[in-house]
């Protein structure tokens, strides 16, 4: 059975629908990672489990509560960890973990015991009487997974928890969140970049409100559907608009080179004559594995 | 449950204690304020620069010129100016009234007909130029029966009440009390639950097992108590440096500041509603202490405003309180006779924390 359920989720502020008939499901001690640009949804349908949107249409259950009508009971099972830093900055990293702890009436030797546990992961310990403004990115995004753990919560909802934070801690974040789905916590997490998808268990591709994919973190970038291309070139906007020019090929910008984008039945030697002309060295072209990215803009394209 | 509160509340006061600034502004501030406005809301006028112009230039007029710096209330000055421009010294600041002493002065008032002097009057200082009157009229109207030896002089007997030396100080100390107490509860309540909306943290906590009742309590009651010490700190400081008489119950002014409270931080909750940033909750709380603090009787006895503003009084909690101070520290008023006001704070603090509790409860989701 489902851990969480949501179905049909709908949700306009004003003209824009921000959320669009989504529906999925979370099992028990998954990771799900909701995957989008800025904008595509993502904060809405958290907040919507928070109780802190309410939906226009739509429903969503936690471990069997109706969020909108029994949230007082889902709150205890509850972790919320939202998109901007919100712990007291003026408090220490110690008194926000105490406040937090005591607001779930986790205190005295309960308290100790738990906040050791929590130092353990976090590295913070030498930073306990630190005020928590004073802290580094990461740190902050660690203090308040910390405060938002102190009670043992069933199910964690992050909001971009890494965006702005340096790789080192994106790791071991990650870790963490690891380290706790082994332990039994079912986690949805919503995240700009591609590279975390493979460290869920499933994920979705959320754009302009709708979702565009589901499946299986690795198996996700199986679903694109074409062949593609690299071509080590720098690409001059003479050159991307040649190739685009071109009929049958779609080509992006892609670091320092071009991904070129073909249908299943095409190949690119059947357009070796026109790159020539467009001045491509047809030996820079090697066809490469489509990754999540390019998964996932061959799927906003087809949607938009 | 219990746990949750205590542990707001002890945060509450951990930030507020963290904050040098906050301290300062909670604690010293009040301090200077009640000093300053102890000595600069004077209401008493004395040595008013008085120009003479005397026309007269009798023994007689220099006698009335004498009499009126009895009692120091005016100073007699030579004009620089001549009396076609005597308005130019109250341009330049350097006098504060002019009397006119017509040349038939010492004449009519030995043929026992009536004679009129001219006062004029810097009406800018409103308060110096009606008290300055009043002292004038009566120094001519005693310069007069002195003069025309009435057999039955009329008596004026200016007896003032309660503050029987009409010290101005007296009166003034209990207003700026129950200011500072409306200015530390309605200000620090708006702004410490907006500053929890602005660091997400109220959202934080609406997602916890915490109601918000709870969390309303935990916000409310840590200022209620600055607020209680903040009341003590400065009516001590008016009693022993001000010697202002505590006349009445210090127990019963306590019990009724306590009501009063229940106003102030339902109306800065309310603003705490209405608002999302701390500088739009400043700027709400600041219009309401000057719109509470003029139609409180602070400067202006309620009795003399229009009708129509007087009306406005009653809707103002700081009124009550205000008559709630002044009485029972000058008057001794007891339980009894501030029934009324009692009533009214109860009527008005219950429908405004009412109302922004249910407000705050429905904004947050």
């Amino acid at each position: 059975m489902s851990f969480v359920t949501v179905t049909g989720l709908t949700k306009s502020y004003g003209a824009v629908r921000a959320v669009d008939d989504f529906s999925f499901e979370v099992k028990q001690g998954e990771i799900y990672a909701l995957v989008g640009p800025d904008g595509a949804g993502k904060t809405t349908i958290i907040r919507t489990l928070c109780n802190l949107v309410r939906s226009d249409k739509g429903s969503a259950f936690i471990d069997g509560l109706d969020v909108s009508r029994q949230f007082e009971a889902i709150k205890s099972r509850l972790g919320y960890m939202p998109q901007t830093f919100s712990l007291y900055p003026d408090l220490s990293v110690e008194e926000n973990l105490r406040f937090y702890g005591g607001i779930h009436g986790v205190v005295g030797k309960r308290f100790r015991d738990k906040t050791e546990v929590l130092y353990g992961f976090s590295n913070l310990k030498p930073f306990a009487s630190r005020r928590a403004g004073k802290l580094s990115g990461g740190m902050k995004q660690k203090l308040a997974l910390s405060c938002a753990l102190i009670y043992d919560p069933k199910l964690l909802l992050l909001d971009e928890p890494t965006t702005g934070v340096d790789p080192l801690s994106r790791q071991q974040f990650w870790k963490i969140l690891l380290d706790l789905k082994r332990q039994g916590v079912t986690i949805i997490v919503s995240t700009p970049y591609m590279d975390e998808v493979a460290r869920a268990d499933r994920a979705c591709f959320v754009f302009e409100g709708r979702k565009l994919v589901e499946d299986r973190s690795e198996t996700l970038s199986n679903r694109f559907d074409g062949r593609l291309y690299f071509l080590d070139m720098a690409p001059s906007v003479k050159l991307v608009d040649g190739l685009n020019d071109l009929p049958g090929i779609d080509a992006r910008r892609f670091g320092s080179g071009l991904h070129l984008y073909l249908a299943r039945e095409d190949a690119i030697e059947n357009y070796s004559a026109m790159l020539t002309a467009l001045g491509v060295d047809t030996t820079d072209v090697k066809e490469i594995r489509p990754n999540l990215e390019d998964c996932f803009i061959q799927f906003m394209e087809q949607t938009s | 449950m219990n746990k949750a509160f205590m542990g707001l509340v002890k945060k509450e006061f951990i930030q507020v204690f963290r904050d040098k600034l906050m301290v300062w502004i909670i604690f010293a501030l009040p301090i200077i304020q009640l000093l300053l406005l102890g000595y600069v809301a004077n209401l008493e006028v004395k040595d008013i620069s008085l120009d003479v112009y005397d026309f007269d230039q009798t023994q007689l007029s220099r006698d009335f010129v004498r009499s009126t710096e009895a009692g120091k209330y005016f100073t007699p000055t030579t004009p620089e100016h001549s009396v076609l421009d005597l308005d130019l010294s109250f341009r330049e600041g350097s006098r504060e009234m002019a009397l006119v002493i017509p040349e038939d002065f010492s004449e009519k008032l030995t043929t026992n007909e009536p004679v009129t002097v001219g006062l004029i009057a810097d009406g800018t200082d409103a308060n110096s130029a009606s008290l300055g009157s009043g002292y004038m009229a009566q120094i001519a109207r005693k310069f007069s029966q002195d003069i025309y030896g009435l057999e039955r002089p009329l008596k004026v007997r200016n007896r003032v009440l309660y503050n029987p030396e009409a010290e101005s100080v007296h009166y003034m100390i209990p207003a700026i009390v129950a200011t500072l107490l409306t200015i530390v509860t309605v200000l620090l309540t708006s702004m410490a639950i907006v500053r929890e909306k602005e660091t997400g943290t109220l959202e934080q906590i609406l997602v916890t097992p915490i109601s918000k009742g709870t969390f309303l309590a935990g916000k409310v009651i840590p200022f209620a108590v600055l607020g209680m010490i903040e009341l003590t700190l400065a009516l001590a400081f008016g009693v022993l440096w001000f010697k202002v008489p505590f006349v009445g119950s210090a127990l019963l002014l306590l019990g009724l500041s306590a009501l009063y409270l229940l106003t102030t931080l339902g109306i800065g909750l309310f603003f705490s509603t209405v608002t999302s940033t701390q500088q739009q909750a400043m700027f709400f709380a600041w219009f309401f202490l000057i719109f509470a603090l003029l139609t409180s009787g602070f400067f202006t006895p309620i009795a003399n405003m229009p009708q129509w503003t007087q009306y406005i009084t009653y809707l103002n909690p700081m009124r009550y309180f205000m008559e709630i101070t002044r009485g029972i520290m000058m008057k001794g008023a007891g339980f009894v006779d501030l029934l009324p006001q009692t009533i009214s704070l109860i009527i008005i603090g219950v429908v405004v924390f009412g109302f922004s509790s249910i407000r705050f409860s429905k904004r947050t989701g």
